[in-house]
């Protein structure tokens, strides 16, 4: 059992897991990852099970500068941040619930941003809303 | 050595979870320190509620007038690749160590060896902290362990919470940086 397992019910993980295949069924969306706020993986779908936990330890951080950031600005707290590159983009949102989780997805150019932002939003607040239970 | 603004230059406090770096950075830098704490979910590791993901950011003018940006990493392996982009262009190091952590000599070879490839030969300071509760190993412990790998680093005795051990720390390094520059602090 990992720390992070203790976010989420048993159940809960199962519901998790097929809502980020739903994300991953969107087009262009190549993996998923459901992580706490600390950086450890809650629940994804990916082929390579290491880089999803690399991927959840580097989102941790980005979320946390993304606060930082945000409370530097005088602004509230962290909703999303996109890192955009030459072929395809990576997004990475909060999951509103009881524990701090985010939510990275990892897109091809073969996604259509706004589809991809709507999907995951979509995701975040089922995800949330298993969360909050 | 490190390029910068001049008569400014870049340390970094390391080390494992719980070893101090954040309490550290708030204890000396002059201005309110950027913080990136999230809540800890792995009591296993470490019983305390919150953990640096991200990075601390702080400053401390020296009584010689050169500005020190003091930057914190997270401690677990897990966050390798900050330790990585923090340690580029780092003039030196500080490790902090819990004395009474299991296993703090493998902790000790682990951060020496990451750091050792960012900053300048011999500018790392090895801070151990809670040497006087029961159970912490003897402090000529960790200086033999350096020893036997071809390091010869200054190891102290640490209150990460009090600001003039902190301080020293960092004098320290300023010092070992000076030795090793003929115009004095890098620049
Ligand atoms: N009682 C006691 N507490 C200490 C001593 N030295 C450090 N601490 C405490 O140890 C804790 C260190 O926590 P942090 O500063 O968050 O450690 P960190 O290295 O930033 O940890 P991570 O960010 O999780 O890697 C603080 O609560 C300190 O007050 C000591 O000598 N005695
Ligand atoms: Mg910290």
């Amino acid at each position: 059992m990992t720390p992070a397992s203790r976010n989420i019910g048993r159940l809960s993980r199962e519901f998790a897991r097929r809502e980020l295949a739903t994300l991953v069924g969107t087009t262009g969306v190549r993996s998923a990852v459901l992580f706490s706020a600390d950086g450890f993986e809650i629940a994804s779908q990916a082929t390579d099970s290491a880089a999803a936990a690399r991927l959840a330890a580097i989102g941790s951080s980005l979320s946390a500068l993304g606060s930082a950031i945000a409370a530097e600005a005088g602004l509230r707290d962290f909703e999303r941040t996109m890192i955009e590159s030459s072929d395809g983009t990576v997004l990475i949102m909060r999951v509103h619930g009881t524990r701090a989780m985010s939510l990275a997805a990892v897109a091809d150019h073969g996604a259509v941003l706004g589809t991809l932002l709507w999907a995951t939003q979509r995701c975040c607040e089922a995800l949330g809303r298993i969360a909050g239970e | 050595m490190n390029p910068g603004v001049q008569g400014e230059f870049k340390i970094v406090f390391t080390g494992p979870m719980g070893a101090g770096k954040t309490t550290a950075i708030a204890a000396l830098s002059e201005v309110e320190p950027v913080r990136t704490e999230v809540e800890n979910t792995d009591r296993m590791s470490h019983d305390k509620e919150f953990t640096t993901v991200g990075l601390d950011m702080g400053r401390i003018t020296l009584p010689g007038g050169q500005v020190v940006r003091l930057y914190g990493t997270p401690g677990q392996a897990r966050f390798r690749f900050m330790w990585d982009i923090l340690g580029r262009g780092a003039a030196g190091a500080i490790i902090l160590l819990d004395a009474t952590q299991a296993g703090v000599l493998v902790q000790l070879d682990l951060f020496v060896d990451a750091f050792a490839a960012h900053v300048p030969r011999g500018a790392i300071v090895i801070g151990l902290g809670r040497t006087h509760q029961p159970g912490a190993l003897a402090s000529d412990a960790f200086a033999e362990r350096l020893e036997a790998r071809g390091f010869t680093l200054p190891v102290l005795s640490v209150d990460v919470r009090k600001r003039r051990d902190v301080m020293l720390l960092v004098e320290t390094l300023a010092c070992i940086l000076e030795a090793q520059t003929t115009e004095g602090l890098p620049s």
